[in-house]
C-alpha cells in the first residue's frame, strides 16, 4: 500500500520535479543519481577503489563533518532555550538539566560532539600529513583545512563560555589572556573579543553571536569548498600509477569498449585522464553505503557518551573566586603550559610559528614522492619534524591537563589535592 | 559489485538497532525522573485519605507534574514543592518528609519567598541530592536547622527581629571580638583581612567554625589570630556570618533593612541633636519637655503630626520644623513610643547622654580595636614574630607612655611596619592601620579618653 502511494507520488509531476532519479537500477542511473542530486553531487559519480578502503583515511574527515552536523542540529535545539545573558545563562543550564524534555541529553551530545570534533579534526590533519595528501595539486585544500581547524577551535572556545559557570568563565579568562600576549595587537584583540577588559556581559553576547552564526556559517561554506576541492583535485590522494601513466595513447585511440561520461572528465589525476578507469566503482551505492554506516556509528558513540556521562557544570561564574589553578580548555593547555614558562613563547612565538608552518607546508614540500602513502620512506625528514612537533604538543597538553595543580605546581593526577586547599575558595 | 556490500548488511542492522535502542534509553531516562515517584507518594496519600467517591475522584485527578515557585525578585525558581507537595496543607502537620506541612509562614508567604532564600539548597533541581545541594559544584547545601536564623539576617537587621536570639547574639559577638577592625562589612571596617560581604554564601558552617578557632588551619598563611570565645558564642558568630550572603534581591525584600524602626529612629534622634533641647532620664536639655514616657501622654498620630509641623499641633512651640521625610518621622515616632518611664536606663547608651569614657568604649568596639588588642584592650592576641613578645601590645598602660596628643597621632598614623623579632622569619601578619580619614574627630577624642582610663588605679600610684 505504502509502496503504491510512493510510486504514484514519484510518477506524479510533483514527485518527478523533486526526485529526478529514483533508486538507481542501472549504471546510468547510478551515475545520474550522484550527478543530479544536490548533496550527492559533492562527490563524483565514480570513485577509486582505494577510497573505499578504511585504512586510506579511516573516515576521519567524514567523522568530523558528521560531528559538525550533530552539533548543528543539537545546537539549534539548545538555542530554543538558551538566553545569552549573564543572569540567565547559568539558570538555563540548570533548567536544561532538570526540567527541559531531553535537555540534558541534548546538551551532553553537543558538549561531547564538540570535544570529539576537535579531536577528529586534529586526527584528520595528522592523517593528511602522514599520507602526504597535501602535496600538489591539493596545496590550497590543505590551507582551507588549516583554516577549518582554527575555526573548529574557535567554535569550541566560543561555546565554552556560554554555560557561564566557573569552568567557562575562567577558561575563557585564561584563553583570552593568552591571546593578549600577542605583540602590538594582543591587547586590542583581547578587547575586541571580550568587548571590554574582563569577561562579562559583552563578552558573552559576542561569543554567542560568533558561536551560533558567524563561525558555523563560515565553517559551512569552507566545508563545502573543502569537499568540492577534494573532488576537483581528483578525489583522495593516491600514489601515481606509473604503469598507466606511461601508457601512451595516440589521439583518437581511446579504447572503444569503454563509454565515458562528462562526470569522469576533470582536471589532474582523475580516474579518467589518460587511462582506463579500471579501478573505479560507482559512488552509489558503494561509497554512500559505507558513509551511512559510518554515520550510524558516529551517532551511536555520541549517544552513548551523552546518555551515560553528563557534561560538566560547575558553580555560577564568580569573578572574585578564581579556581586554583584556572585552566584554559584542554586543547589550549599545551599553550598555557608554555605560557607558564614564558608568555612570549607560549602566547606568541609557538602558536604563530605552528600556524605559519602549517599554512606554508604544502608550498615548501612540493615533491610528489610519497603521495597517498602512509609514512612514505622518501619523506623521512618531514615525517620526523612533524612527529616531533606532535609529540611535543601531546606532552605539553598532557602536562597542562593532568599534572598541574594549585599555583600551576607540578602534581601527579592520582594524588588527591589536600582538602584544605580545595576548601579555601 | 553490489554483492560485495552484502557483508555490511548485518552491520547496518546492528548499528541501526543500537542507535534506536539508545534513543529509547535516552527517552526513558528523560521521562522517568526521580521527582515523579515523590509525587506519586503524595497522590497515594491523598487517595488513601479520600473517604468519599468525589474526593477519591479528585485525588485521582492530581496531575503528576513539576510545580515551581517563580521568584523574580529573589532571582530564584524553587521547585521544592514538586516533591514537598503538602507544605501549605495544615492537615499534613507533623507528617514525615517529604510531605510535612510547613508551619509559621503567615508573614513569609511561599509565593513571595519560596523556599531556598531561607533553607538554601538548589531550588531549580528536581532530584533529591541535587535539590538539597549535596552535590559537587553547589555552594549552598541546605542550611542545618540550627543555623536557620542566619537566613533572617539576609533581609532583616539582626537587632530588629525578636525571634532570632542566636542571630542577635552572633551580632553582639561580632562586635565584641572586633571583626571589623581588620575586615570590611558593607563597606565599613579595616583592610587587613578580606571583605566579609559574601563569605556566608560560599563557606560551610564547619569551615567557619574551624576558621574562628584556628584560622591558619583552614586558610593557609592566614595571620588572623584565633578568636577567644566560648563554643556557644563561636557558634552564634558562625550563624551571624552565614547571613552575609550578598544576596541580590528586589527592593521588596531589602527594604526590610530600611523600613522605619526604633533603631533608625534612635540613630536619627542622636544625629539631629534632639538631646540639645529634650531630656531622657534627666539627661539632656531643658528647653523642650522631657521625653520619658511620651508615648503614654501622646498618641502616635499626634507625634507624627507634631514632627510634620510642631506649631500646627502645639501653637507657640519653639521647636523648629526639621523637614523630616515621612520615613524618618515614622522611625522617630517608633523610637519615642519605645521610651517609657521604666526603661530610661537603657537609653543612657545614647552617646549624647554618656561620659566621654563610655562613648570611647563604644568607639573602641565600633572600629573593632578588640580584634587585635583584645576585649578592653587587655592584649594577649598573638602576632607571630612581632618584637612585642609576639603579641599585639596591650593598651591598658598607654596613659603611662603617651600624652593625649601623642596617642591621637599614633592612632591616626598607624604603624605599617611592625619590627620583627627574628629578621629571618616572615613579617608579623598584624599591623596598626592608619585611622586618619576613617575616624571622626569626636570619636577619636572619646577613644583617647577611654584608653587613658584603662590604667589600673594601683599601677598609677608609684610614680
Amino acid at each position: 500500500m505504502l509502496q503504491r502511494v510512493w510510486n504514484a507520488f514519484r510518477a506524479s509531476r510533483v514527485g518527478r520535479s523533486i526526485f529526478r532519479v529514483g533508486l538507481p537500477a542501472s549504471n546510468l542511473e547510478r551515475a545520474q543519481v550522484a550527478i543530479s542530486s544536490f548533496l550527492l553531487h559533492l562527490q563524483p559519480a565514480k570513485v577509486h577503489k582505494r577510497t573505499l578502503k578504511p585504512s586510506t583515511t579511516f573516515g576521519l574527515g567524514l567523522i568530523s563533518l558528521y560531528l559538525f552536523l550533530i552539533l548543528g542540529v543539537t545546537g539549534v535545539m539548545l538555542m530554543f532555550y538558551y538566553v545569552p545573558a549573564t543572569d540567565a545563562a547559568y539558570q538555563n543550564m540548570k533548567d536544561l538539566e532538570f526540567v527541559v524534555t531531553a535537555g540534558r541529553v541534548l546538551r551532553n551530545m553537543h558538549r561531547w560532539s564538540a570535544h570529539l570534533m576537535v579531536v577528529f579534526v586534529l586526527l584528520h590533519l595528522c592523517r593528511v600529513f602522514y599520507t602526504g595528501a597535501y602535496k600538489p595539486p591539493r596545496e590550497f585544500n590543505w590551507v582551507v583545512g588549516v583554516v577549518l581547524l582554527l575555526l573548529t577551535l574557535g567554535l569550541s572556545f566560543t561555546g565554552y563560555l556560554l554555560p557561564w559557570d566557573q569552568l567557562a568563565y575562567w577558561a575563557i579568562t585564561v584563553g583570552t589572556n593568552i591571546a593578549g600576549y600577542a605583540p602590538l595587537v594582543g591587547q586590542k584583540l583581547k578587547f575586541l573579543l571580550l568587548g571590554g577588559h574582563m569577561v562579562g556581559e559583552s563578552a558573552l553576547i559576542r561569543f554567542y553571536t560568533l558561536h551560533v552564526i558567524v563561525l558555523p556559517g563560515v565553517v559551512l561554506m569552507l566545508v563545502a569548498l573543502h569537499l568540492w576541492r577534494v573532488r576537483k583535485d581528483g578525489g583522495l590522494a593516491r600514489p601515481d600509477e606509473p604503469a598507466f601513466v606511461q601508457q601512451e595513447l595516440a589521439p583518437g585511440q581511446l579504447p572503444t569498449s569503454k563509454t565515458y561520461g562528462l562526470m569522469e572528465l576533470a582536471r589532474g589525476s582523475t580516474p579518467a585522464v589518460g587511462l582506463a578507469p579500471e579501478d573505479v566503482v560507482f559512488t552509489w551505492p558503494n561509497l554512500i553505503f559505507r558513509e551511512l554506516l559510518l554515520f550510524l556509528a558516529v551517532v551511536a558513540v555520541v549517544l552513548v557518551l551523552a546518555i551515560f556521562w553528563n557534561a560538566p557544570l560547575e558553580e555560577l561564574a564568580n569573578r572574585v573566586h578564581p579556581p586554583n589553578p584556572a585552566k584554559a580548555p584542554w586543547y589550549f593547555l599545551g599553550l598555557q603550559e608554555l605560557v607558564a614558562y614564558s608568555a612570549l613563547w607560549g602566547g606568541v612565538v609557538v602558536p604563530g610559528l605552528l600556524v605559519t608552518a602549517l599554512v606554508l607546508l604544502p608550498y615548501l614540500d612540493r615533491r610528489r614522492r610519497g603521495l597517498g602513502v602512509w609514512f612514505a620512506r622518501e619523506r623521512k625528514v618531514a615525517l620526523t619534524l612533524f612527529t616531533v612537533c606532535l609529540i611535543a604538543a601531546v606532552v605539553f597538553t598532557t602536562i597542562g591537563s593532568l599534572f598541574r595543580g594549585p599555583n600551576w605546581s607540578f602534581q601527579v593526577p592520582w594524588k588527591p589535592i589536600p582538602a584544605e586547599e580545595q576548601a579555601f575558595h | 559489485m553490489d554483492t560485495s556490500l552484502r557483508r555490511y548488511y548485518p552491520w547496518f542492522a546492528v548499528l541501526g538497532l543500537l542507535v534506536g535502542g539508545l534513543v529509547i534509553v535516552a527517552y526513558y531516562k528523560d521521562q522517568f525522573r526521580e521527582w515523579r515517584s515523590w509525587q506519586q507518594v503524595f497522590r497515594k496519600q491523598e487517595l488513601a485519605r479520600a473517604n468519599t467517591p468525589e474526593a477519591r475522584a479528585e485525588a485521582a485527578r492530581i496531575p503528576v507534574e513539576i510545580h515551581q515557585l517563580v521568584l523574580p525578585g529573589l532571582n530564584r525558581v524553587d521547585r521544592c514543592i514538586t516533591c514537598h507537595a503538602a507544605v501549605d496543607d495544615p492537615s499534613y502537620s507533623g507528617f514525615p518528609q517529604p510531605l510535612a506541612y510547613h508551619p509559621n509562614h503567615d508573614q513569609h508567604p511561599f509565593d513571595k519567598f519560596g523556599c531556598t532564600i531561607c533553607h538554601q539548597g538548589q531550588g531549580r533541581a528536581t532530584t533529591r541530592e541535587a535539590a538539597h545541594g549535596q552535590v559537587p559544584h553547589w555552594d549552598q547545601p541546605m542550611l542545618p536547622m540550627k543555623y536557620i536564623e542566619s537566613a533572617c539576617g539576609k533581609c532583616h537587621l539582626a537587632s530588629d527581629i525578636p525571634n532570632a536570639p542566636k542571630l542577635a547574639r552572633g551580632r553582639a559577638v561580632f562586635e565584641e571580638v572586633g571583626c571589623i577592625g581588620c575586615h570590611k562589612l558593607n563597606g565599613v571596617g579595616g583592610m587587613i583581612g578580606p571583605e566579609l560581604d559574601k563569605v556566608g554564601a560560599s563557606h560551610s558552617p564547619e569551615w567557619l567554625m574551624k576558621h574562628f578557632k584556628n584560622p591558619a588551619a583552614v586558610s593557609p598563611g592566614s595571620g588572623m589570630p584565633p578568636i577567644q570565645a566560648s563554643d556557644a558564642d563561636l557558634d552564634a558568630l558562625t550563624l551571624y556570618v552565614l547571613s552575609f550572603t550578598g544576596e541580590e534581591m528586589s527592593a521588596y525584600y531589602v527594604s526590610m533593612k530600611s523600613i522605619p524602626g526604633q533603631l533608625a529612629g534612635r540613630r536619627l534622634f542622636q544625629e539631629k541633636g534632639c538631646i540639645g533641647c529634650h531630656s531622657i532620664g534627666g539627661q539632656g536639655g531643658k528647653v523642650g519637655p522631657a521625653l520619658d514616657g511620651v508615648g503614654k501622654r501622646r498618641s502616635p498620630d499626634w507625634i507624627v503630626a507634631h514632627f510634620r509641623n510642631p506649631q500646627a499641633v502645639t501653637p507657640g512651640s519653639v521647636m523648629p520644623q526639621f523637614n523630616f521625610t515621612e520615613q524618618e518621622i515614622r522611625s522617630l515616632t517608633e523610637f519615642l513610643l519605645s521610651v517609657t518611664d521604666t526603661n530610661v536606663v537603657g537609653f543612657m547608651k545614647i552617646p549624647a547622654l554618656m561620659t566621654s569614657v563610655a562613648r570611647g568604649k563604644t568607639v573602641f568596639q565600633k572600629y573593632g580595636c578588640a580584634g587585635c588588642h583584645g576585649a578592653g584592650g587587655v592584649g594577649g592576641i598573638p602576632n607571630p614574630n612581632a618584637k612585642t613578645a609576639q603579641q599585639v601590645p596591650s593598651l591598658i598602660h598607654v596613659a603611662a607612655g603617651y600624652t593625649k596628643d601623642e596617642l591621637k597621632k599614633r592612632i591616626l598614623d598607624g604603624q605599617r611596619e611592625i619590627p620583627s623579632l627574628d629578621p629571618a622569619k616572615p613579617h608579623p601578619p598584624l599591623y596598626m592601620p592608619a585611622w586618619r580619614g576613617r575616624i571622626a574627630e569626636g570619636e577619636l577624642a572619646d577613644l583617647v579618653d577611654y584608653l587613658m582610663s584603662l590604667m589600673p588605679k594601683a599601677d598609677n600610684l608609684g610614680f
